[in-house]
């Protein structure tokens, strides 16, 4: 009898400890999570928010999904947006989901001013005629859908936060570890240098079906080698940035799966238009046609990357597909250095990248050993970013001849890489070619605004930006970099999304054993 | 001069040394060609956001100024917010310290218990093969570098073996089923604090690998120096006449030699505490460890200059804190340092 006591308290036990068993997913990733308020966080923390809250859309492959908005439209010259909210969605608080939580969330991203707020620029007023119903009234016409998706600045939370205290005892709150969000899971434990924890949240909007993980956490491991070490033993089930040379190695790894698509980040060579030599168009074209395109994403990305045929990248809305690719073509480089009476001998271009950056650096030293081959004596000088800015930001007539540059979209939108690179500025921020051509900001600030209401019009606009440039060539797009994630295989479900840099949307994941 | 004034002024010294490392530190962290206000607000900035965080940050105001502010700070133990991650960086170092602290002392314990022993056998079987094997040890210890030996552990114990975990301090899901307060930071005296034993053995697996990567550079060190002083003393005559009067002979080694060979030695062991402080910023990369040395290497490449001065403030203050201890043991032990 005592016997079988024993054994049925055991199978008992035993039950109970199988029945709660909590299936747990880890990524790691290589930086510290900074801030996570999500009004103003611009930086690595967003892996965090965007599985905790949510955006009104979601960008998935160049197309706009519904998410807390179900539906949404415009007024014939998109300065008055409405869009349909979900019902019943619940933050983690309780509170359910109205356009009152809409109009502040927004509200409070736009007069904390932070870091990502710029997006919504357009805006004027929110008003909220009836719960489930928003209306955004802009000063000028925008794609507010759109900058509705954006992986930064545009997340909603609940509108409970305000009995927190003023906007800092707020931002204090979040910053502390805790959220009030919408999304599937919420945060139980914050440690920023080391781990976040992430557990379910029972009552998600769109609930949980069996696979799928209760816990995820991200885990902050600095070393690329012992990433890799960790994703092949199964210590960790996603990881990304691991070096090249090891990604190759793991193609035949058959316990993990290369994940991969075009990013949206381009790696950009500006030509200094204002300074001699690089003022004379010609010369800049036979510079532009000296470079090695292939040799560059073979020998820097081994192969991991693409070149695309104009500034705005593969996979985005307006990409410049009517354009074929540069490619290296010396004899033609050759012809046109004759023909801008540019003598090689008198002129050495200075060309600064970012120091820390080894992709930057082999790719300046493959531009040096080309152009050396027209006989253009170039200057590496290898910089911090801050540095090479400002030095950037001076007087044209004395800044660096070529700089180096990525460029990634806050918005997803072509608009996001052409007004920031090559719109007139009064003052230099980023259009470092000092690239001012009133046809070109025309041509992009009409696009912007038909963009929402009027998609093929601005495409068409977008791509006769992208003409005039490589025309003029200001920069060359060198390469845009793919999206890699090393996936255990362990784990299903995966495809990365670009538009939302860094984010494992854990939601997505299931167990695969 | 007695003691008590030895002590005063090896203390008003090392305070002065101090001193000096702050003020240096901070005037090369300042002059380095950097813009900590367009650090501060990320990549995508606008003017008038990095001219913002220049006022915010009192970067427009002259160094002296700003260094008078520092120094004001530092005496309340405030020093500064950190660039990059916007939080105080005494709270991240305070944190990064203790998990620093305690795998050194464990790797200290390792090297004390295992090299005090080693140096004893190795001087008295002097010349003979353990001597020789233990010298192969010592200088392999002293001379490889621990990043080298350190991903040798892991590929035995981790990939081949796979009895010891990878990195870090505690597994996950350990840390998430059987969590405890991290009340002292400590993880083995945290987790005995909560009685909660699983987590305490998980952390002591963890433990293992990074403090005996970290040991091994004490441990030849201190083998060698036992053994040398060893060898010294058991050429006494006390020590033969000892053996005269038959005593036993591990009571003659580890009672009448080892006590007398061990306090030149003590200097040894402490300076090697600072040493191994050194050392801890490598293998804390390899087995990532969430400690100061991993902070230090972000800090410096990102160029978060509060970061890196609060670090090497505190680094330095450990190191002359155990110069300040080696110098009066020094003093207590050996009498022909003159006050």
């Amino acid at each position: 009898m005592r016997r079988f006591l024993v054994a049925f308290l055991l199978v008992v036990v035993l039950t109970v400890a199988f029945s709660q068993k909590q299936t747990m997913v880890v990524y790691a990733y290589g930086s510290e999570m900074i801030t996570l308020d999500p009004s103003t966080e611009f930086s690595n923390s967003i892996i965090v928010l965007n599985n905790v809250y949510e955006t009104l859309t979601r960008y998935v492959d160049g197309k706009l999904e519904p998410l807390l908005a179900t539906e949404w439209s415009a007024n014939e010259d998109g300065t008055v947006w409405t869009f349909k909210l979900r019902k019943n969605v619940k933050f983690h608080d309780g509170t359910e989901l109205t356009s009152e939580a809409v109009k502040f969330s927004i509200e409070r991203t736009i007069r904390l001013a932070g870091g990502p707020a710029y997006i919504w620029d357009s805006v004027k007023e929110i008003e909220t005629p009836d719960p489930y119903t928003v209306v955004f009234k802009l000063k000028y016409p925008a794609n507010i859908p759109l900058i509705a998706s954006a992986g930064y600045g545009a997340f909603i939370f609940s509108p409970k936060v305000a009995q927190i205290g003023d906007d800092e005892a707020i931002a204090n709150w979040f910053n502390a570890g805790n959220d009030a969000g919408t999304g599937p899971y919420t945060i139980t434990k914050y440690d920023p240098k080391t781990q976040v924890v992430l557990r379910k949240f029972d009552g998600y909007w769109q609930g949980w079906t069996e696979g799928k993980f209760d816990i995820a956490v991200i885990q902050i491991v600095p070393d690329p080698s012992l990433r890799m070490q960790m994703v092949t033993s199964g210590k960790i089930h996603v990881t990304r940035e691991l070096i090249y040379d090891d990604l190759k190695k793991l193609e035949n790894n058959p316990d993990v799966h290369i994940a991969q698509k075009p990013s949206f980040q381009v790696l950009y060579l500006f030509f200094n238009t204002k300074k001699f030599p690089l003022s004379n168009p010609d010369f800049r074209a036979a510079v532009a046609y000296a470079i090695p395109y292939k040799e560059i994403i073979d020998h820097v990305l081994l192969g991991y990357g693409l070149q695309p045929s104009g500034i705005i990248p593969r996979g985005m809305f307006g990409y410049a597909d009517h354009l074929p690719p540069l490619s290296q073509d010396l004899e033609k480089a050759r012809q046109l250095l004759a023909k801008s009476n540019v003598d090689p001998k008198n002129v050495k271009l200075v060309l600064t990248y970012l120091q820390s950056n080894e992709s930057e650096k082999k790719a300046s030293e493959l531009i040096w050993s080309s152009l050396k081959k027209l006989g253009i004596e170039v200057e590496l000088r290898p910089m911090n970013w801050e540095q090479q800015w400002a030095w950037a930001r001076s007087d044209p007539s004395k800044a660096q001849d070529m700089f180096i540059m990525y460029w990634w979209p806050t918005v997803m939108t072509p608009y996001d890489f052409l007004f920031s690179m090559f719109h007139t500025e009064e003052e230099v921020l980023f259009n470092l070619s000092y690239y001012y051509n009133e046809e070109v900001d025309k041509l992009m600030d009409e696009a912007v605004q038909v963009e929402g209401t009027n998609p093929k019009r601005a495409e068409q606009l977008y791509k006769m930006v992208e003409t005039i440039l490589r025309r003029d060539l200001p920069a060359v797009p060198l390469y845009q970099i793919s999206d890699i994630y090393v996936v255990h295989k362990s784990v299903k479900g995966f495809t990365p999304n670009p538009a939302y840099p860094n984010v494992v949307f854990f939601y997505e994941l299931e167990s695969g054993s | 001069m007695n003691f008590l004034r030895y002590t005063v002024s090896r203390l008003f010294w090392s305070i002065f040394v101090i001193l000096g490392v702050v003020f240096v530190v901070f005037l090369v962290s300042n002059v380095i060609p950097s813009d900590p206000a367009a650090l501060w607000v990320g990549p995508k900035a606008t003017h008038s956001a990095i001219q913002a965080a220049r006022e915010k940050l009192k970067l427009d105001r002259p160094i002296l100024v700003r260094f008078g502010h520092f120094l004001k700070d530092l005496l309340r133990f405030d020093l500064g917010t950190s660039i990059r991650t916007h939080r105080p960086v005494i709270e991240d170092i305070r944190k990064a310290l203790t998990a620093t602290f305690e795998l050194l002392l464990v790797a200290e314990c390792i090297a004390i218990g295992l090299g005090i022993p080693l140096g004893v056998l190795a001087a008295v079987k002097r010349n003979r093969w353990f001597d020789n094997l233990s010298r192969i040890f010592a200088v392999a210890g002293v001379s490889l570098p621990s990043f080298w030996y350190g991903m040798i552990l892991q590929l035995l114990f981790f990939k081949w073996l796979g009895v010891l975990p990878l990195s870090d301090r505690i597994d996950t899901f350990v840390s998430l089923i059987y969590p405890f307060e991290e009340k002292t930071g400590f993880y083995l005296i945290d987790t005995l604090l909560a009685r909660n034993y699983v987590a305490f053995f998980d952390v002591i697996k963890h433990l293992i690998l990074p403090a005996i990567t970290l040991a091994a550079y004490p441990v030849g060190l201190i083998t060698r120096q036992v053994r040398s002083m060893m060898v010294e003393v058991l050429q006494e005559n006390y020590i033969r006449t000892a053996f005269a009067y038959a005593i036993p002979e591990r009571k003659i080694y580890f009672g009448y030699a080892l006590k007398n060979a061990i306090a030149p030695a003590m200097v040894t062991v402490a300076l090697s505490f600072a040493y191994t402080l050194v050392g801890a910023f490598l293998v804390e990369l390899i087995f990532n460890w969430p400690g100061l040395g991993r902070y230090a290497a972000n800090a410096i490449l990102s160029m978060d200059y509060p970061a890196v001065v609060g670090v090497t403030i505190v680094a330095s203050v450990c190191y002359v804190f155990i110069n300040f201890v080696v110098d009066l043991i020094q003093a207590k032990i050996d009498p022909r340092i003159r006050f």
